[in-house]
């Protein structure tokens, strides 16, 4: 009883540091542009500003709604609000809690999984903070060359394939069965309609993986 | 380094940045102190919670490093400080570069041409602001709500728990399916990263880097070292990509699907 106390205490206080550490995020966001148009009297023009809003809002703010209600399960509570705060959720974070997860044999709906998400996306967020922080401060200028350099470009061009391969693997490995009807329902839709966003291929995916593991479930191919 | 007279470089943006990207590590730390702490409490091992410290570090240099270009990237236009800040919080690759490219196309420039009015400036940066904050609106309302749910789904039966098993590991392959998908037939908006011949060799070596390399930790009793096996198939696959652009012949590296 007291262990179960314990563990609501535990979410609990998550959540509420959570919105506290969040909703201070969207502060210290927003003052970034009241800085710079109070500093340099630059007020914009609002109808511009409005007329880029309008092309971005609708995909973005649907992005949002998919990204919140699909992963936010995923990362358990602390690493929700950490990864919505340091962005990069589907190329980085997810993916690097997913990892860290598997490589701990916990469950992301367990305390065990919460926690050991909440250490990799904490970790991965301070990683890449500092690596960009030293890239720009000391590496500018041998940066420019980098990107300019045709030697390197495949490196960076095919960084995704490099990293969900990795990931994949083990997962490929193990859930094989689970994993072949989402594959090619991604494959499929994006012969309809190559440039999908990853977003939008995601909430496609995972509802093929979800669908096509219940229904295996249910014909006991897989437990 | 910093040019400070120009306005996109100004001690201003560079007090902005240490501020931003101060609460962003500070954050970090906080949640992974919090975690920690209620790691050893519940009889987690040290050993367990350094592994997730040290494999999600491993995990996101090459992923930092290609953020990084990113950065580098939209320098040429907005100078290094902003895209520093915002591909440090909440942004992603994509999305920073499309929001900054549609007010610029907004204002009849683009991303190749360097921004010298600071009006346009601010515009940039209230546009690139506002469209992300969605998310971290909605994680506040709604993240709490989501979690409960799924989590009394998962704990009223074993039977329920055992879907709501399944429903988690299929939704994780779900996630990686979309990133295999792509990098098998997937079409990149600038063209820059179609897929093709490379894209799925670099896929099929990373899969087999990681392959090996986890079997002959089994093997050689070295289990401590697979912690090594993403980072490494990651670096591994990229350059095995590096290399075969550079042997074989540009017919071969430029293939993709889509000409």
């Amino acid at each position: 009883m007291a262990k179960v106390k314990k563990e609501k205490n535990y979410f609990d206080t998550v959540h509420i540091w959570g919105r506290i550490w969040t909703v201070g995020a969207l502060i210290v966001l927003f003052s970034l542009p009241v800085a710079i148009s109070v500093y340099y009297n630059a007020w914009p023009e609002a109808n511009l500003v409005f007329t880029a809003l309008l092309k971005l809002v609708p995909l973005y703010w649907v992005t949002s709604i998919i990204e919140v209600i699909t992963f936010t399960p995923m990362l358990g509570a602390g690493g929700a609000y950490l990864s919505f705060v340091t962005g990069n959720i589907t190329n980085l974070k997810l993916p690097c809690a997913l990892n860290a997860m598997e490589q701990a044999k916990v469950k992301a709906n367990s305390e065990e999984g919460e926690i050991i998400s909440t250490i990799a996306v904490a970790s991965s967020a301070i990683t890449t903070t500092l690596i960009i922080a030293v890239g720009v401060i000391l590496f500018s200028p041998v940066l420019d060359d980098l990107r300019n350099s045709e030697a390197l470009k495949p490196a960076f061009s095919y960084v995704s394939a490099a990293l969900f391969g990795a990931l994949g693997a083990s997962y490929l490995k193990k859930h094989w069965k689970l994993s072949v009807f989402p594959v090619f329902v991604g494959i499929v839709v994006l012969l309809i309609a190559p440039t999908f966003g990853v977003s939008t291929l995601l909430f496609v995916t995972i509802v093929a993986a979800v669908a096509g593991a219940l229904v295996l479930s249910k014909l006991k191919v897989v437990k | 380094m910093f040019d400070f007279a120009d306005f996109k470089e100004s001690p201003l943006m560079l007090t902005m940045a240490a501020v931003i990207i101060g609460f962003v590590v500070i954050e970090s730390l906080f949640f992974l102190i919090k975690a920690w702490k209620r790691g050893k409490e519940i009889g987690m091992s040290t050993d367990a919670l350094k592994n997730a410290v040290v494999s999600s570090a491993l995990f996101s240099v090459a992923p930092a490093i290609s953020i990084l270009a990113t950065v580098v990237v939209l320098a040429s236009s907005l100078g290094i400080v902003l895209p520093w800040i915002r591909l440090s919080v909440v942004g992603n690759l994509l999305y920073e570069t499309t929001a900054a490219e549609t007010m610029l196309d907004v204002l009849g420039s683009n991303i190749n041409t360097e921004v010298t009015k600071e009006a346009d400036f601010a515009a940039i940066a209230w546009v690139m602001t506002t469209g992300i904050c969605f998310g971290l609106v909605l994680v506040t309302v709604l993240g709490k709500f989501i979690i409960k749910k799924i989590n009394k789904v998962a704990t009223k039966s074993q039977k329920s728990s055992n879907i709501a098993d399944v429903i988690s590991a299929s939704a994780f392959i779900g996630i990686i399916s979309a990133f295999v998908a792509q990098s098998i037939n997937g079409k990149s908006s600038d063209g820059s990263s179609d897929a093709g011949f490379m894209s799925i060799v670099t896929l099929i070596s990373a899969i087999v880097i990681y392959l090996v390399f986890e079997t002959l930790c089994q093997k050689l009793k070295l289990q401590k070292l697979e912690l090594f096996a993403t980072p490494l198939s990651i670096f591994g696959a990229m350059a095995i990509a590096v290399l075969l652009n550079m042997w074989l012949p540009e017919t071969v590296t430029s293939f993709t699907w889509w000409g």
